[in-house]
């Protein structure tokens, strides 16, 4: 049982870890994980797909199906309570008024059958101790706050006569029709067209102002990530390789991964020339590789990273972590002999010279 | 809505008309025939049957056309009397009496007679309804209720000591073949056990008199409770024949489109709003799940009524099933195509309520 973080630490994730265990053995989704979000703040968690993202947001929200899942280890701290502790029944007072969650689909994510003011109105029925015509009414609001065009008309219509942006913006409506303290965002564009996503960053960043909420946004679109948020998870293999603001992560990316995933954006300037991705794909979920997750397609990839798991710690001062050997000092005894690469090798450099120092 | 009744309605009419024709077509097509039945009848002169030929428009050695004529005729369009499509006032003869059209024919609410009791054929057919319908009614409901409730909890504890159990009795029940069943059921709470008497609808020693006659109903409004708990007894064992099989298939069918349910994305949004699981199952997740319910429930319909063929005659149940079957062995043909008939407009009406309430439940059901 851990210490609760400070008053101003909203969500305090430590060493969390959700395994699925189905026939053919268990998968690590999530292994280990911890991060940190302020209130108020926004943090990107970004990672390709199959990374653990999406659990890591459900296991925040205890929503795992278990089995097959199952939260094996870690601490949830929400709003200055470890919630993995909760019974089920305390956990509903949480889930949906203290936090709530946008999903991928919005196409299948509202229930088709009842009206966009009851589901709508349920949750605030639920949480807010409101007769159904507060929650209609309440219903109404949200739906004007996120830009639904006649949300008198339009509340008591089903959610197949809405196109796929307005049924996101209903979702977003539903999320927040509690005044949640964290928000989280699980690829909420996705979905979507390119026009209706960006409509859709924007509410998001324009409702996170005008509530005051917190935003934990999922994505694998690096573009979203540098618009929306302050600072930045990146997971591969259900760990977290790196983080730190979004402008120290992007502009100077210390992990490999890292480095790879910005490699491999197209853009105009390198149009005809062969996109720079990053080889192979992730690791068998249950056959992990035993040290780095990522080393086996890692360009620089060396001794120690076969063997032993690097430590996600500082390269520097800050909140800045990496997970790599390039920018740890390996353990006692080791051979350190890396391949030398391109700008991470220079990282490397200055870290020995640093060393040497 | 209004609008879309009234249209399954309309399109109802063309599916009973080809109905009529496979009822009449089912019994041409059949060996034997009323001349036979009727040769072995002492108590009918030849004049009788030469009448009664002529009146359904029937002939010996029919050519087709005569035998159009014939089906016309019991459809009511042909005027048998008359030899023409018009009727004694000249006009149309499918228009109804009142009108000035003919009084022959199933249009015209006649369906003849029986050929071995000499009744009119609606009559008996009407006297056997209401053990019929006690009989369906009450294994139809029986029968949607249990099925939903295991499906559905069998889904929500998948995997559990409940849901293996379920669906091993289900497995031994589909297995079964419904007349044996009701054998064994006779054999063993019947004659061996004696807890539930083994034949017909009311104990024929406690009651004035015979079933669904003006002085039984008499009886029974006067102190309806024994009656009913007569009938209740009665009823136990063929509804059990009757629905073990069919709850057996479909108690899988609804745990399968529940699970489905279960695992749909608006499902995890529900949880996610932190409403209690009870809500979730049930306005959520079961609610989606009725729609292909609904649908099969109205495909089962058509299904109790064959099976209540076999069960009613297993158990010399007076109903519309057991009077198919005699009439079956007495070649009874005017019987037969009314039975068919009368089962068949039931079962579309049956199938026209569910859809109907199917557009009622599901919001993207279009009414143009």
């Amino acid at each position: 049982m851990g210490t609760p973080p400070p008053p101003d630490v909203l969500l305090d994730v430590r060493d969390l870890r959700t395994y699925f265990r189905v026939m053919d053995g268990t998968v690590p989704a999530v292994d280990g994980v911890s991060f940190q979000v302020h209130r108020g703040e926004t943090l990107g968690v970004v990672g390709e797909s199959g990374c653990g993202k999406s659990v890591t947001a459900l296991t925040i929200m205890r929503l795992i199906e278990t089995p097959p899942g199952e939260i094996v280890g870690g601490e949830v701290w929400f709003n200055g309570r470890d919630i993995l502790t909760l019974s089920s029944d305390e956990m509903l007072q949480v889930r949906g008024a203290e936090m709530a969650m946008i999903f991928q689909e919005p196409m299948t994510s509202l229930n088709p059958v009842l009206t966009i003011g009851d589901q709508i109105a349920e949750a605030v029925v639920a949480h807010k101790k409101v007769g159904h015509k507060a929650a209609w009414d309440r219903a109404i609001e949200m739906l004007q706050l996120v830009g639904i065009p006649e949300a008198q008309r339009r509340v008591k219509q089903h959610p197949h006569e809405l196109s796929g942006g307005m049924r996101q913006r209903v979702m977003i409506a539903l999320a927040l029709s509690c005044d949640p303290k964290l928000l989280i965002a699980d690829e909420p564009t996705t979905a979507l067209d390119v026009t209706i996503q960006a409509q859709i960053l924007e509410l998001i960043r324009r409702v996170q102002e005008e509530t005051g909420t917190a935003l934990l946004l999922i994505t694998h679109d690096l573009g979203v990530v540098a618009e929306t948020v302050q600072r930045v998870v990146v997971m591969y293999a259900g760990k977290v390789v790196e983080t730190g603001t979004v402008d120290e992560v992007l502009q100077d990316p210390k992990h490999p991964y890292t480095e790879g995933l910005l490699a491999s954006i197209p853009s105009q300037g390198l149009r005809g020339t062969r996109l720079n991705v990053i080889r192979g794909s992730i690791p068998n979920p249950f056959r992990m590789p035993v040290g780095c997750r990522f080393a086996p397609r890692c360009p620089y990839a060396f001794d120690p990273c076969r063997d032993h798991e690097p430590p996600l710690e500082g390269p520097g001062d800050g909140d800045r972590r990496v997970a790599c050997w390039l920018h740890s000092r390996p353990p006692f005894g080791i051979e350190h002999r890396p391949r030398y690469g391109t700008s991470t090798a220079t990282a490397l450099a200055q870290r020995t010279a640093g060393v040497a120092s | 809505m209004t609008q879309y009744i009234v249209r399954r309605v309309i399109q109802a009419i063309p599916v009973l008309f080809l109905i009529s024709v496979v009822s009449f077509v089912l019994m041409m097509q059949a060996p034997g025939g009323p001349a036979a039945q009727f040769n072995q009848n002492p108590h009918i002169s030849p004049a009788q049957i030469n009448k009664w030929l002529a009146d359904w428009c029937l002939v010996r050695q029919p050519t087709v056309m005569d035998t159009v004529r014939e089906y016309l005729g019991w459809l009511g369009v042909w005027n048998c009397t008359g030899g023409s499509f018009l009727s004694a006032h000249g006009l149309p003869n499918f228009l109804p009496a009142f009108l000035g059209g003919g009084t022959n024919g199933i249009l015209h609410g006649d369906f003849g007679y029986s050929i071995e009791t000499g009744q009119p054929v609606l009559q008996m057919i009407l006297a056997r309804l209401p053990a019929t319908l006690i009989l369906m009614g009450t294994a139809f409901v029986l029968w949607a209720t249990i099925a939903i409730l295991a499906g559905v909890l069998a889904a929500v504890k998948r995997y559990s000591f409940f849901d293996q159990s379920v669906t091993f009795v289900s497995y031994v029940f589909y297995s079964l073949p419904t007349f044996w069943l009701g054998l064994i059921l006779i054999f063993i709470f019947g004659v061996t056990l004696r807890w539930f008497p083994v034949q017909g609808i009311v104990n024929v020693r406690n009651t004035p008199a015979p079933f669904a006659t003006s002085a039984y109903w008499a009886a029974f409004a006067a102190n309806p409770l024994p009656y009913l708990y007569d009938i209740g007894a009665h009823l136990v064992l063929p509804v059990v024949t009757l629905i073990a099989v069919s709850i057996a298939g479909d108690s899988r069918f609804v745990r399968s489109a529940m699970l489905d349910s279960l695992h749909q994305d608006y499902v995890r949004t529900a949880r996610a709003k932190g409403i209690s699981e009870r809500q979730v199952i049930v306005r959520h997740a079961f609610r989606n799940a009725m729609l292909p319910i609904l649908t099969n429930l109205a495909l089962e319909i058509a299904f109790l009524f064959s099976g209540a063929i076999v069960t009613e005659t297993v158990f010399s149940w007076p109903g519309m099933g057991r009077l198919y079957y005699d009439g079956v062995n007495a070649r009874d043909y005017f019987l037969l195509m009314g039975i068919l008939l009368i089962g068949s407009v039931l079962v579309v009406v049956m199938n026209l309520v569910a859809d109907i309430a199917y557009a009622i439940a599901d919001p993207r059901i279009r009414y143009d």
